[in-house]
């Protein structure tokens, strides 16, 4: 499963201009929408925040994956926003997030959905790449960077 | 054990992709003329739930909603190929079970002395993880009888469709 072929340069932002939580998952929701595939921006808000309070999906080493599924999503719908500083985003081992990949999928597509995640966890365990996307200037350079990775 | 013909046990992999759809149009269609026994198995995918859980991406809960998702998907798809057996006429039995898929295939094949595995094309190769962790691909290297990859999806929809 590619994530290059779900995201593009426009669900793509290397400088988050939020500090706090609800403001990262509002501003990565709105990446999202750009691609015409989220029905209902409240609900699926809801959504990612409701799986955020089970447990936060700030992980280790700078990657956060905010995710859920939700009906009003049409297919599966992907973005990605950098931070360089780094944010605080409840991380497991403390430290701040830099990468932070935004995952809505419909209800019906349990599949796909756990093998993108799966594609996520794997590319993020090399630690080369995320410093190559933490320094990323532009969405496109981004997209370059997971395109040679996959 | 004596084999009696040129196939005697046939396994569709039903993975839930068009691919499989066709594998099990072929399967049916082979055992109409061999007489061979037909069986579609679906596996869910434990192993990778886990492995997201391991990675903290999912949360327990989160983990088995998606597993109960997977194993109801895994039924329709095997419904679904039960149908278009009876629809022809031809006996097939369906098997889902769990844990890491392409072991799950493999252990299978063994167990009930599987002739002939028939699967859907493979994806071509996405990433360079993907060839390590793709289980259609690992069955393909792993499976100790014949593997039969079909390819066309029409041709398998019209030989279908002909079959008496």
């Amino acid at each position: 499963m590619k994530l290059s072929g779900l995201l593009s340069e426009e669900t793509i932002t290397v400088q988050l201009t939020h500090t706090d939580k609800q403001g990262i998952i509002e501003e990565l929701l709105d990446l999202a929408m750009k691609t015409g595939k989220i029905q209902d921006r409240a609900a699926a808000l809801k959504a990612v925040l409701d799986r955020e309070a089970l447990m936060s999906t700030g992980l280790e080493k700078g990657v956060a994956v905010p995710h859920a599924k939700t009906p009003v999503a049409e297919d599966l719908v992907m973005a990605l926003g950098i931070s360089k500083e780094g944010l605080d985003f409840q991380s497991a081992d403390g430290k701040a997030s830099h990468l932070f990949f935004f995952l809505l999928a419909p209800e019906t597509a349990a599949g796909p959905n756990v093998k993108v995640l799966a594609q996520i966890a794997r590319l993020t365990s090399d630690a080369g790449f995320c410093e190559e996307l933490k320094t990323s200037e532009s969405p496109e350079h981004v997209l370059e960077t997971i395109r040679s990775a996959e | 054990m004596m084999s009696k013909g040129l196939v005697d046990k046939i396994l569709v992999y039903v993975d839930g992709t068009e691919g499989c759809i066709a594998a099990a149009q072929f399967g049916i269609a082979l055992a109409k003329r061999t007489g061979a026994e037909l069986i579609a198995l679906y596996v869910v995918n434990v192993s990778l739930l886990e492995e997201l859980t391991k990675a903290r991406i999912f949360v327990k809960i989160e983990e088995m909603d998606y597993e109960q998702d997977l194993e109801q998907d895994g039924r329709r798809y095997l419904n679904y190929i039960a149908q278009l057996a009876q629809n022809k006429g031809q006996d097939l039995r369906t098997e889902l079970s769990k844990g890491v898929v392409n072991k799950q295939v493999v252990e299978k094949i063994h167990a009930w002395d599987i002739d002939l595995l028939i699967m859907g094309e493979l994806e071509p190769v996405l990433s360079r993880s993907d060839t390590y962790h793709d289980e259609a691909e690992l069955i393909f290297r792993k499976a100790k009888c014949s593997v039969l990859v079909v390819k066309d999806l029409e041709r398998m929809e019209r030989l279908y469709e002909t079959l008496e």
